[in-house]
């Protein structure tokens, strides 16, 4: 187990350390100038000059790479060009906003996407396998920037059930969390379907039925959890795709996450900020994955004794 | 310096006279207000902002504005003598920052995340990026702004009672919408923001004057405005508005005209053999871009083969500086006084010095622009800018289209608002809620 932890942690930090070097290098290659955006148009070229050199901007490529490595060695961010705020405060301020985003869509998407499939499987070729079906088509075809703005309609403006947007209670979490979570459940559930379905048509399953064990107990002991396995890899690989998604459902709703926090510094051209910001996601990312790995050793006790030799 | 209605400067804090070609005494009024902090207002917190504005280290935006100063002195508590490197009739107009505290500037107080001045409003909380609250001093009525970024949600927000008023940057769809609702009040005024065609001079193609008057006379302005803006605007022949002091009333703008359009290219030696290529930039937000297309639409119709590219707005202003282009159309935001002329269209202001984007390069622009800075009078002054303007319109290093409307919408138990016309928010301090009306 030790080992496999340590083997873990080596990988996920070259991980990191690669897409760090990529984050600075892609940064520095899309067009547009800092100084500019900070000091307009009328600014002279000596105060351009004047600014490029109190940031070390106007220092080479490789030394600007060298001192933001030797600062991340110190978990020092840097600082934000526009606000002058030190990185590390502006993404422990927003990181938890997205995670609680991300958390409770991750719960709409656990909690609507595996009944779905459970059911679609269990009644498979049923009314309800089709109707399962049926959701999870509407799921993954509604984009969620259309979603979004269609349930503030109906929710909020119409039932006045939920504010329209921002953070404010916990009443404003559900609108956001559900339009999020809702695009997941439909891939969730038709992968949780078709896991199932392989696992049901196993020889040990045809065994356990016939030695006359209830069916409930045939699905939720000796089903569930060897059809786990793909499902849990699709659920990390989809909460890559939630971060992603939350930059769009942070714009709708008016959510102050990381998400729109990276998209205001990508259009500054606030440098630092949109290094941390991907650092961040990427962080999240790889300890995502890397506790996803870990669940399958507890899930399937093979893989953990064949990593541990 | 604030102004009034024609951009005229008008005594904000301070009254003035000119002393010497480059020495200007500014007097404060006796009406000024201590600032917030309690610390009463004089001609040092002046001297010091400006000082402070000037230093190199300090990187303001604000800097070009007064880097005529030469040295400022406070011969006592109400008057501030400021000298410059050079005579400048008008050097008053650029006194448009606000002023700080001394003890605070020297104390290096973070002004940009806990403001202090001494106008109307205090600030209250900024707690986050996209909230903002500040009080009205008068009365205490607490006013919060919230950066709401969705179109569609800031309209149902104020229609479902979240939030009280909006003003500007919606669709003309949604502005109609709004004017249709019982519960919100929409006013509309004239604006000064200025949208236009922008041109690359040394391209082979739109450098040519006649292909610029036959896009001139290919466009249907008024069916753009409209059709596509709600007539939320109104159609510009130059950069200032005719109500600005140093406007031009008396200019005509080309005809929308087809066949005068045609006529322009094939004097410029294009035909159906031999189409006239423009690649055409914009920006990505989805109503420019909406734009775009109805405008290669109409020059298409007279024999131009048009190209639209849009990018996100970092890479779309990176190469309109760069000089990466063909044609692009932008909107001039905030224009108050004539030096923007200058900085515009002066063959020396071409980027970085400048924002002559187009590489205009016109002897006769040249001259009455430098002539313009020196005059002694203001009415000298007004003569030359329209002249200049003609010039502009004749040559075309723009295609002005129109001014954009400013516009209010609010909940309809608000009272007192007053539209400005470069779309500030001065009017809060006179607004108010009508309760008895909400009752």
């Amino acid at each position: 187990m030790v080992r496999f932890l340590f083997s873990r942690v080596i990988s996920a930090s070259i991980v990191m350390l690669g897409v760090s070097c990529l984050v600075f290098l892609l940064i520095h290659l899309i067009p547009g100038d800092p100084v500019e955006v900070m000091l307009g148009e009328t600014a002279r070229p000596v105060d351009r000059e004047a600014l490029r050199q109190a940031l070390g901007l106007n220092q080479p490529i490789h030394q600007q790479w060298w001192g933001y490595m030797k600062g991340l060695l110190h978990l020092d961010l840097g600082v934000s060009l526009h606000s002058k705020r030190p990185i590390f405060d502006l993404l422990k301020e927003r990181f938890p906003v997205t995670f609680e985003l991300t958390f409770f869509s991750l719960l709409v998407a656990v909690g609507l996407g595996f009944p779905l499939g459970v059911v679609a499987a269990v009644n498979k070729g049923t009314p309800w396998d089709y109707f399962a079906i049926g959701i999870s088509i509407l799921g993954v075809s509604i984009p969620i920037f259309w979603l979004g703005p269609l349930m503030i309609l109906l929710f909020s403006y119409g039932l006045g059930w939920f504010p329209v947007s921002g953070r404010e209670g916990i009443a404003s979490i559900f609108l956001p969390a559900f339009t999020l979570g809702f695009a997941m459940s439909a891939i969730l559930s038709r992968m949780v379907r078709s896991s199932l379905l392989e696992i049901l048509s196993e020889d040990y399953i045809r065994t356990a039925r016939a030695k006359g064990i209830q069916e409930w107990r045939v699905i939720w002991y000796h089903t569930l959890r060897n059809a786990m396995l793909p499902v849990i890899t699709v659920l990390g690989l989809q909460l890559g795709a939630l971060l992603g998604g939350t930059v769009i459902i942070e714009w709708v709703f008016s959510w102050p996450g990381i998400g729109q926090l990276t998209i205001e510094a990508i259009q500054k051209r606030d440098y630092p900020l949109v290094q941390g910001c991907v650092l961040m996601i990427s962080l999240t990312y790889v300890l995502v994955n890397t506790g996803i790995d870990f669940v399958y050793g507890w899930l399937d006790p093979r893989i953990r004794l064949s990593e541990e030799g | 310096m604030e102004f009034d209605e024609q951009n005229l400067p008008v005594p904000g804090l301070a009254v003035w006279k000119r002393v010497s070609p480059t020495q200007f005494r500014f007097t404060l009024k006796d009406s000024i207000q201590p600032f917030h902090d309690g610390s009463p207002f004089t001609s040092g917190d002046v001297k010091a902002t400006l000082e402070s504005i000037l230093k190199p280290e300090n990187a303001s935006p604000h800097r070009g504005d007064l880097i005529s100063i030469q040295k400022i002195e406070t011969p006592d508590s109400r008057n501030i003598d400021i000298f410059l490197k050079s005579p400048d009739s008008f050097f008053p107009d650029r006194l448009r920052v606000g002023i700080l505290p001394r003890k605070k500037i020297e104390e290096k107080h973070p002004f940009h995340t806990q403001p202090v001045g001494n106008g109307p409003f205090i600030f209250l909380l900024w707690p986050e990026e996209g909230s903002l609250k500040i009080k009205r001093m008068f009365d205490g009525q607490i006013f919060e702004f919230l950066y709401v970024k969705d179109h569609t949600v800031r309209v149902l927000k104020l229609l479902k009672g979240e939030i009280d008023m909006l003003q500007n940057d919606l669709p003309p769809e949604l502005v109609s919408l709004l004017a249709k609702d019982q519960r919100v009040r929409v006013i509309k005024g004239k604006g000064s923001n200025f949208t236009y065609l922008g041109f690359n001079m040394e391209d082979p193609v739109v450098g040519r004057l006649g292909v610029r008057k036959a896009i001139a006379h290919a466009l249907n302005r008024e069916d753009m405005i409209r059709y596509v803006l709600g007539g939320a605007a109104r159609p510009a022949s130059a950069l200032l508005p005719p109500e600005h002091w140093a406007g031009n009333q008396n200019l005509i703008f080309y005809s929308y005209n087809p066949v005068k359009a045609k006529n322009f290219l094939n004097q410029e030696g294009f035909d159906e053999q031999r189409l006239p290529k423009i690649t055409y930039k914009t920006s990505s937000d989805p109503f420019r871009v909406r734009l775009a297309t109805i405008i290669q639409r109409q020059l298409e119709k007279v024999g131009f083969e048009v190209d639209v590219r849009s990018y996100d707005w970092g890479t779309f202003y990176g190469d309109i500086k760069g000089g990466r282009f063909q044609m692009f159309s932008l909107t001039w935001v905030g224009i108050t006084t004539p030096d923007i002329f200058h900085m515009i269209f002066h063959s020396e202001s071409v980027p970085p010095n400048g924002a002559n984007r187009g590489r205009f390069q016109n002897a006769v622009a040249d001259q009455l622009i430098v002539q313009a800075q020196r005059a002694d009078t203001r009415e000298t002054q007004m003569d030359l800018y329209r002249h200049l303007q003609e010039v502009l319109l004749d040559q075309l290093p723009y295609i002005p289209l129109w001014y954009e409307d400013h516009f209010f919408a609010g909940n309809k138990n608000l009272e007192g608002y007053q539209l400005a016309p470069d779309g500030n928010y001065d009017g809060l301090s006179r607004i108010s809620l009508n309760r008895k009306n909400k009752q």
